[in-house]
């Protein structure tokens, strides 16, 4: 996983995610919008067979106060949760 | 390099001197065998 | 705030089964998805050296179709991305070559079904070679792909709501997947698919049960079900984990 922030400012980051697809990242996009200082989170991907920008573009904007690198880690925390979460459901069963 | 003749079935070696010809039969028609090395393909 | 999940077997069979379950969002249900069918690795043949091959076809076409052959794979920590298992077959004519006759040097990865045909050999047709098996995503080639007909749908609640008019033609009513009937897990399969068999005379209402995904999963045989989704659910966590450290530096 290959990450390169192509625009960052205090409320609002991108980030390309070098090697993922929507397989991750619409989860991960879709944890991001439950937390309460995320206000908004979008990625941005191309298909191959545009030849130009095929690797996806995340982007957050957060509430005054918190930095979109924060909210990131966070994300990617709520993720893994989620994971271990559904993993112990599933043995359970 | 090696060939079958078509009509005898027999193993022919050809060498640049005897034309394309079966030495035993005569018959100008021969197929060529598939050679001994081993091939190595990569699945698509 | 971990997230309550609930999980519950509708079917439950080695290679394909059916389970319920509740709490996920949809984008969580179909990352899980997506994980299983391009993400876990399986092994497969990606390279055959063919010694003799006197059948009708060429030495290209019997490759694909070897590739396409399930092979069982080892369990995580046995084998990394990389590591190769030969497989070898001769077969002589007349007679069919099945996916039964390769002999392979490692006990763990070997045909997963030993009845598939590779090709009719007629009398005095040979085929011999070595094949190598390798480790690979279903994202790179639809021969790495562990899970096929992967997929799911909303559980469906039903509830009867009264009767129906006394003079209304009883035309079918198909549902496909799972209902919950007052709690009970009811595959569509039961009934028909129609529901006018299991509610006759009855109106019935039917909605979709929020955040309650019925998983349909079928493996082609590299493992069993259980690993296909704990494999998947892994690999989605394990980049979680890669994210989380890359931004933490």
């Amino acid at each position: 996983m290959e990450l390169r922030v192509t625009e960052s400012s205090e409320n609002e980051l991108s980030i390309e995610i070098g090697g993922e697809d929507h397989t991750f990242m619409n989860v991960l996009k879709g944890a991001l919008l439950e937390h309460d200082d995320v206000s908004a989170a979008t990625y941005d991907m191309n298909p191959e067979q545009s030849g130009g920008q095929t690797d996806p573009i995340l982007t957050v904007k957060t509430i005054d106060g918190v930095d979109p690198l924060d909210a990131l880690e966070a994300g990617a925390a709520t993720v893994r949760e989620k994971t271990s979460a559904l993993r112990e459901a599933f043995e359970a069963a | 390099m090696s060939y079958k003749c078509s009509r005898c079935k027999r193993d022919v070696e050809l060498d640049e001197y005897g034309g394309v010809r079966c030495p035993y039969c005569g018959h100008r028609v021969l197929l060529k065998e598939r050679s001994r090395d081993v091939k190595e393909v990569s699945v698509h | 705030m971990a997230p309550a999940y609930d999980v519950e077997f509708v079917e439950r069979e080695e290679r394909k089964a059916r389970f319920l379950v509740r709490g996920v969002t949809p984008a969580f249900a179909n990352g899980i998805r997506r994980a299983m069918v391009a993400d876990v690795p399986t092994m497969a043949i990606d390279e055959v050296r063919f010694i003799e091959n006197s059948s009708v076809m060429f030495d290209e076409q019997i490759a694909l179709r070897m590739g396409l052959i399930p092979l069982t794979t080892p369990p995580e920590g046995e084998f990394v991305e990389g590591d190769t298992v030969t497989l070898a077959i001769d077969v002589e004519g007349p007679g069919t070559a099945y996916s039964g006759d390769f002999v392979s040097s490692d006990e763990l990865v070997k045909p997963a079904d030993l009845n598939v045909p590779i090709i009719d050999l007629k009398d005095g047709q040979r085929l011999e070679a070595e094949a190598d098996a390798a480790m690979d995503r279903g994202k790179s080639h639809a021969r790495h792909q562990g899970g096929v007909a992967v997929g799911y749908r909303h559980l469906q609640r039903v509830e009867v709501v009264g009767d129906r008019d006394q003079f209304e033609d009883e035309e079918p009513h198909i549902v496909r997947g799972v209902i919950e009937d007052d709690g009970e897990l009811v595959p569509t399969s039961e009934f028909d698919h129609d529901l006018t068999v299991r509610y006759p005379g009855k109106e019935v209402r039917i909605e979709d049960v929020p955040n309650a995904f019925v998983f349909h999963v079928e493996t082609d045989g590299s493992f069993s079900v259980e690993e296909l989704v704990t494999r998947a659910i892994d690999s989605l966590e394990q980049r979680a984990r890669e994210l989380e450290d890359a931004v933490q530096l």
